[in-house]
């Protein structure tokens, strides 16, 4: 009771509430431009946090984050062009949805899923932030490695057609992976002596050179097609049936966010695309995944929306910020003279039921705002195709050039563009080499990490109970869908025989 | 609302500061009105907070009005070729940290440490080992006897790989023959899980990064790897009382283009030795634990060499650089 007053007082007596719907717009916009992360969207607000009561300053930043985690699927649907990091999973089928006309469809589905993920993570993080945040604790190297390899497991069943070729692509992106300082011993690897690749390559760039450069640049060898029959101009939210039939994908997205953002380092784009597979293997129309199936899109929104709220779980429980936007909270409450951590809860529980509040207010104003803003973005991607596309570049590259100010930056992305072009003309999936970049470094750190602490015994693997389920789920997984193919090809056979 | 309080004295303080900008222009004539300081940390991070929380009192004593500017990419890099190519009239500085110095190291960035100037030192961060607080280990003497007895048994996690506290743990086994594994981790958050749950033995990092587990009593300090013992804990010893000759010096600092002229770096010294006795800041950088550390330009640049060389020979000895 004490709580549902504190949270009262924080909506009635401070301006949490309209901290919180202004953080959600801020966000959307800030997540909706490709190369503005949710984290530097966050950064350009904080200082004017400084002047603010706490509880308002802290709403306000974590609805941005909440905002951003949507805005980022706004251009990955419309223009394949990723806005944040987590939203490159929703692009994949977003965009073709917006292909085949269902653009609106597609936003309808990302924002509904979007809400819904946000309001579980909202309700886990109010509910279970004391056992939730003890999960992080039982994840150990060992155990990072396992998740790092169930998630890659799927590039097997990612590569329908070219198992080949799905792997080698995802290989490429497991070499980019390794770019930058060598996560133990410190050695720069392929840097060439250039300061920008220390940090390695920023995921952001690859996707957003794959996905929307090498769009581009497909679209400009491609004579101007007619627009074919009418195209959405409006959001439409889904059908009840839709509804149903997306609860599956939208479940498995927010419990893969709940545990990715209790884990310092997972964070949202590992949950978004874990969602993603995970969705596909569960699904009954798994063959529509990478054509515009629905639960592609509600899967990795649900997850990413997810984490927003349950990477607050380590941030206040231990102070340990998982992300770079946990990080810009975390300054955010330090500026405020509050010290998360094991005592904050005891000693601020106004803070913390006003800080839920505000998350609420935002969660809800993001699912109005979500449809005022749907329409105008339908509009503009809607204009004749030379001007979209010169906008497009344009916008895409002023955002890639405001990350760090470096022309370096520009040349990666097109790069990256080139590359995925010529992926695309050669059948490659992408999947794969994202799967591989996302998940690379946190496979090989985590990896030599185990043999470090047990002096190269690769036992540990399997000693440790989590690695060891996560290992077996991840061979389960290979073998039935290597079962399942060659099933597919024995029926289709059949099938052929019987013709002929 | 007594943290809200806070605020409005803060943004006080800062009208009052600006206010009182254009009258210590005229007596101490420093020729500029703005001044940028340069970090290349991101907003809220470490360097970024000390810096914003200093030009509050610092604009005061220098006679300009301070902007912070955050310079972020290439790990220093584009901070430093902004400042070197920029005048070395007084007008833009930056806040120093070790990463500049090993980023010059490390990577062939255009423009390196030896373009920049020392100006002063600021404070210097007390880099402390720590273990969980049911730890069967009372002091480093007990690390080390264990850890000879089975090298296996102890294990020593630190922040990141290019770290100053890599170093630490290195010269520690050197220094004490231990052979037992270190485990790099991502950052001084990771470090923290993984000695709270056990992964590792004992972690080496900053108070700052602990205040909320101190305070919960979920991990207690073994050691410092400091001069003296720390003032607000004054329990912990440092590693020399325990025979171990380790002394850290992770500084924080003021650098500036090279060939500032005498007048700004005397104006610039006068007013960071002020601002290190005034009594507000006095009070912030007290709870955050922080060392002041003053040292002049000239002190400052050898120090700034001393630990240039240092790093290097590091780099080299564990192959992170080629010869």
């Amino acid at each position: 009771m004490e709580a549902i007053g504190y949270a009262w007082s924080a909506l009635t007596t401070t301006p949490a509430a309209f901290a919180a719907v202004g953080g959600v717009v801020w966000g959307i916009l800030g997540g909706a431009l490709p190369g503005i992360s949710p984290s530097i969207t966050m950064a350009l607000l904080l200082p004017f946090t400084y002047t603010m009561d706490p509880i308002p300053a802290i709403v306000l930043l974590a609805s941005t984050y909440v905002g951003a985690e949507y805005g980022g699927s706004i251009p990955a649907i419309l223009i394949r062009t990723p806005g944040t990091n987590a939203a490159a999973a929703t692009a994949i089928d977003g965009y073709e949805l917006q292909k085949q006309g269902r653009g609106g469809e597609a936003l309808g589905i990302s924002l509904v899923s979007g809400v819904i993920g946000g309001l579980i993570g909202l309700f886990c993080l109010v509910i279970l932030t004391k056992p939730l945040a003890s999960v992080a604790l039982y994840f150990t190297p060992p155990a990072y490695f396992s998740l790092g390899v169930l998630g890659i497991s799927v590039i097997a069943s990612l590569s329908s057609g070219s198992l080949i070729k799905g792997l080698m692509a995802g290989i490429v992106g497991l070499m980019i992976a390794t770019v930058g300082v060598d996560p133990v011993s410190g050695v720069s690897r392929f840097t060439y002596g250039a300061p920008e690749l220390l940090g390695g390559i920023p995921f952001i760039l690859v996707m957003v050179g794959v996905f929307a450069v090498s769009e581009l640049l497909v679209q400009a060898s491609r004579p101007e097609a007619k627009t074919s029959g009418k195209r959405q101009l409006t959001i439409r939210l889904p059908s009840w049936a839709m509804l149903r039939r997306l609860r599956k994908p939208q479940l498995i997205g927010s419990g893969i966010g709940l545990f990715e953002g209790c884990m310092p380092g997972a964070g949202g784009s590992i949950a978004a695309f874990m969602a993603y597979n995970e969705a596909r293997r569960w699904s009954k129309h798994p063959e529509e995944f990478g054509k515009g199936s629905p639960e592609a899109i509600a899967a990795p929104e649900a997850a990413n929306n997810t984490v927003a709220g349950t990477a607050l779980v380590p941030m206040l429980s231990f102070g340990i910020p998982g992300s770079n936007s946990t990080a810009i909270l975390l300054g955010g409450l330090l500026i405020h003279g509050l010290q998360p951590g094991p005592l904050l809860f005891q000693r601020h529980p106004d803070f913390i039921y006003g800080l839920y509040s505000g998350l609420l207010v935002a969660n809800l104003s993001l699912f109005a705002l979500g449809i005022l803003i749907i329409t105008p973005a339908v509009w503009l991607v809607n204009r004749p195709r030379p001007f979209l596309m010169a906008g497009i570049f344009a916008l895409i590259f002023s955002g890639i050039y405001s990350i760090d100010n470096t022309l370096f930056d520009l040349y990666l992305v097109l790069l990256a563009g080139l590359a995925g072009y010529i992926m695309r003309l050669l059948g490659f999936p992408f999947l794969p080499l994202v799967l591989g970049l996302v998940l690379g470094y946190l496979i090989e750190a985590n990896y030599r990490r185990s043999l470090l602490l047990t002096g190269g015994e690769h036992r540990v693997f399997i000693e440790d109970p989590i690695s060891l389920g996560l290992l077996l789920t991840a061979l389960l997984f290979v073998v039935g869908s290597g079962l399942r193919d060659l099933r597919d090809s024995r029926k289709r056979m059949r099938e052929r025989d019987s013709k002929n | 609302m007594k943290v809200s309080l806070k605020c409005i004295l803060g943004a006080a303080l800062v009208a009052t500061a600006s206010a009182a900008a254009p009258v210590a222009v005229q007596a101490q004539d420093y020729p500029h009105d703005s001044v940028t300081l340069v970090t290349h940390s991101r907003s809220g991070g470490g360097t970024d907070v000390f810096l914003r929380e200093m030009v509050k009192y610092l604009s005061n004593y220098v006679g300009a009005n301070l902007v912070v500017e955050n310079v972020r990419g290439g790990s220093g890099a584009k901070a430093m070729a902004k400042l070197a190519t920029s005048p070395a009239d007084g007008s833009i500085f930056y806040g120093t940290t070790p990463t500049f110095i090993n980023t010059s190291l490390l990577a062939e960035p255009d423009y390196t440490y030896k373009d920049l100037m020392g100006v002063t030192n600021v404070f210097l961060d007390p880099q402390i080992v720590y273990v969980r607080s049911d730890s069967p280990y009372a002091d480093l003497s007990a690390v080390v006897e264990a850890a000879l007895a089975d090298p296996g048994s102890v294990i020593f996690g630190v922040t990141t790989p290019g770290s100053l506290d890599r170093q630490v743990m290195e010269k520690f086994k050197a220094l004490t023959g231990v052979t037992s594994p270190i485990v790099t981790h991502d950052g001084g958050g990771e470090l923290l899980i993984s000695v709270l749950n056990g992964t590792v033995s004992l972690g080496i990092g900053e108070i700052q990064e602990l205040t909320a587990q101190l305070e919960a009593g979920e991990v207690r300090l073994l050691t410092t790897y400091t001069l003296d013992r720390l003032e607000d804990f004054p329990d912990v010893p440092t590693a020399r009382e325990q025979g171990i000759d380790l002394v850290i010096n992770k500084f924080r600092g003021i650098a500036g283009p090279s060939g500032l002229p005498e007048d700004i770096l005397g104006a610039w010294e006068n007013a960071i030795q002020s601002v290190l006795e005034d009594s507000e800041f006095k009070a912030w950088y007290e709870a955050q634990s922080l060392v002041p550390f003053y040292m002049g330009s000239a002190e400052y640049n050898a120090f700034l060499e001393d630990f240039a060389m240092q790093q290097q020979a590091f780099f080299k000895e564990y192959g992170i650089v080629d010869d």
